[in-house]
């Protein structure tokens, strides 16, 4: 009985926002003189009711299904590991390095070198603010943030210097070899990165649920001082969150790369990014795998339904990404938990004062 | 001497909207509502202020139009943050997100791609000061524009609210103990909401400094992170104006260091780019250390 409460008050609380963020966008669409229902029909449509938008969808999905699990496994304990996108942004990189310059025959070995690649990288750039965070109690947001500039940086200067194609006639990496890519199933964008997106979904469902990390994540977060009174080694296990973050990341980078990029150019994660996005998905689904999964197959939808908005309608598609920040303003207030939770709260100590 | 004529001069201009966000972001910090939405408020008002003297070619209108929607984000901050009590860091994120896809809509419609003023130039708001101009070396102080003398002269006017008035102490009653402050019937939503308030109006003036003042332009994303390197520089100071202040000024330094070094450097230029980064990194990093050496307990402290 509660937990059905609990799942009702969770979609609930999704929904409200997401429901006043079309409202608001609705009005702003007004304001420029279109109609904002033929605009969100066309957003709509195109991505989720037609079989190859819909599983276009799904390929744009999968990146986000990775970058929302790597801030949920932090978020969860209120650990606010920013850095995703710098880390997504540093496996792809040196994944994409790594498959266009080392002689990579097999496919499934090639694949596999390149991920483990790119989670190394990404858990490289999670060390140091975990081990800042767990010793020195050091803010992981701060840092995280400032690395994030420095790494965007810094893979700016690679490409355009030392690991340019020289060949190419814009700033890129050089493509990467045929054997490691993942190649399209049927006419649609969808690989097999889905599939494995799907399998890495349903481990952290397991872990974050089921296994003693996954508790030992809720209790940091709900109360870390009681955590490390109870026996529990808070910094390491911030530190191995952060690092399971870290490698999500650089795993979506490296799957991105390999299944839709193919080369690191400037703009390989585009604006706000892939992990600002699984930021906002990760919140949108309370941090949970299964509604994370729905979120970023919903954001996503949004994203490449924003690509029809330009083509058919003269709103200009940055209106998906004001949407996107309203919802992400209303998400921050659970307006409906907060009221039911005082009430109950309420009720409960009138019934001990009985 | 004119390299380091240049470095003097070029810290004290990248110190200044660094320093207006670090005063904005502290009383918040001191009232225990950490406001990230400081690089969006700057944004914002970088935005607002190209747009309207644009379309208006009036400066008093541009500043003024700046200022007042500046502090209406901050508005909404504190509504959500600290009347409905929603999670500040992810409102500040929403907030950082939502100004810079209104200003890219915004552009979008009007299609530039970036504003630049043609009546007046970053040139007409150089102010000198008679007579330091003509000393060598001190006369770097000279030539800058109003904001960045105001920001100078408010790091002393903050840390006198804080410490010296009533205001600043019930701030930061407010912070460090919201029950007891309650208690003694200090109305604690009221100081959040002045904190917070406050910090915005001094975000846009920074917001100000970086387009209007500064270039007579705006681009897209204009403010780089300044408003995350400001809340690093208050975790380094811990909430104090002048300490604080002193790392917003320490990252101007690696910043006009990596911009006129980097003339030097031949291909190597574009790694100059993530010092100030880097450094205040490695700043945060061994201040935290030797604070916690200090502190004797064993537990975990968030």
């Amino acid at each position: 009985m509660k937990q059905k409460e609990m799942i009702v008050k969770n979609i609930l609380n999704s929904l409200v926002p997401i429901l006043a963020a079309f409202i608001l966008g609705g009005i702003i669409i007004l304001a420029i003189g279109e109609n904002p229902f033929t605009t969100y029909g066309i957003l709509i449509r195109k991505s989720l009711f037609t079989w190859k938008g819909f599983l276009n969808t799904l390929h744009y999905a999968t990146p986000l299904i990775l970058t929302g699990l790597a801030i949920a496994v932090t978020f969860k304990a209120n650990v606010y590991n920013m850095g995703v996108e710098g880390q997504m942004l540093l496996g792809g990189f040196f994944a994409g390095v790594a498959g266009a310059y080392l002689p990579l025959s097999t496919p499934l070995v090639g694949k596999l070198i390149c991920f483990v690649i790119a989670a190394l990288c990404g858990m490289l750039f999670a060390l140091p603010p975990a081990l800042l965070k767990a010793r020195y109690q050091v803010n992981e947001m701060v840092v995280t943030l400032m690395l994030n500039y420095a790494v965007a940086k810094t893979l700016e200067f690679l490409t355009t210097g030392v690991f340019r194609d020289k060949s190419a006639g814009y700033v890129a990496t050089p493509v990467i070899s045929d054997t490691i890519m993942f190649q399209r199933i049927g006419s649609s964008r969808i690989t097999a990165f889905f599939g494995m997106a799907l399998i890495i979904l349903f481990l952290m469902y397991i872990l974050m649920n089921h296994s003693k990390l996954g508790f030992e994540m809720k209790a940091i977060g709900k109360n870390a001082e009681f955590a490390e009174a109870t026996g529990m080694n808070v910094g390491k296990k911030i530190i191995i969150l952060m690092l399971l973050s870290g490698a999500l990341s650089g795993i979506a980078g490296a799957g991105w790369m390999m299944s839709d990029q193919f080369k690191y150019t400037l703009s390989f994660s585009e604006n706000p990014g892939l992990g600002w996005d699984g930021m906002l998905i990760s919140l949108l689904g309370s941090h949970s795998p299964i509604e994370i999964l729905i979120a970023s197959i919903f954001y996503a939808a949004l994203k490449t339904g924003s690509d029809s908005i330009n083509m058919y309608t003269s709103v200009p598609k940055e209106i998906v990404e004001i949407i996107q920040a309203i919802i992400i303003l209303f998400l921050a207030v659970k307006f409906i938990k907060e009221k039911t939770g005082r009430k109950n709260r309420w009720k409960q100590s009138r019934k001990e004062a009985e | 001497m004119e390299l380091l004529c240049n470095i003097l001069y070029d810290t004290i201009y990248h110190s200044t909207p660094i320093i207006l966000c670090v005063l904005g972001g502290l009383f918040a910090y001191r009232a225990n509502v950490l406001n990230i939405a400081l690089e969006g408020m700057m944004l914002n008002a970088a935005f607002v202020s190209v747009l309207v003297q644009y379309l208006t070619g009036n400066i008093f209108l541009a500043v003024l139009a700046a200022i007042v929607s500046t502090m209406l984000w901050g508005m909404v901050f504190s509504a959500l943050g600290i009347s409905f009590k929603g999670n500040v860091i992810v409102i500040g994120l929403g907030i950082n997100l939502m100004t810079l896809a209104i200003s890219k809509f915004v552009l979008k419609i009007m299609s530039l791609a970036n504003i630049s003023l043609k009546n007046i130039g970053a040139a007409d708001f150089k102010i000198d000061i008679p007579l330091i101009k003509a000393i060598p070396i001190l006369n770097v102080i000279s030539g800058h524009p109003l904001i960045t003398y105001i920001a100078f002269l408010a790091i002393v006017f903050v840390g006198i609210l804080m410490y010296q008035t009533k205001f600043g102490v019930y701030v930061r009653v407010v912070g460090e103990n919201e029950d007891s402050a309650i208690s003694l019937g200090i109305n604690s939503v009221y100081y959040k909401y002045a904190a917070v308030l406050l910090g915005s109006f001094f975000c846009a003036l920074a917001g100000i400094n970086l387009s209007l003042e500064r270039m007579a332009m705006f681009t897209g994303g204009m403010t780089a992170g300044r408003g995350f390197i400001a809340i690093a520089a208050i975790y380094c100071g811990q909430g104090k104006p002048v300490v604080s202040a002193g790392y917003a000024i320490l990252f101007g330094v690696a910043r006009a260091l990596a911009i006129n070094l980097s003339i030097y450097a031949g291909p190597a230029a574009g790694m100059f780019d993530i010092i100030p980064y880097v450094l205040m990194v490695i700043v945060l990093a061994v201040v935290s250390y030797l604070k916690s050496k200090n502190e004797k307990l064993r537990i975990y402290k968030l």
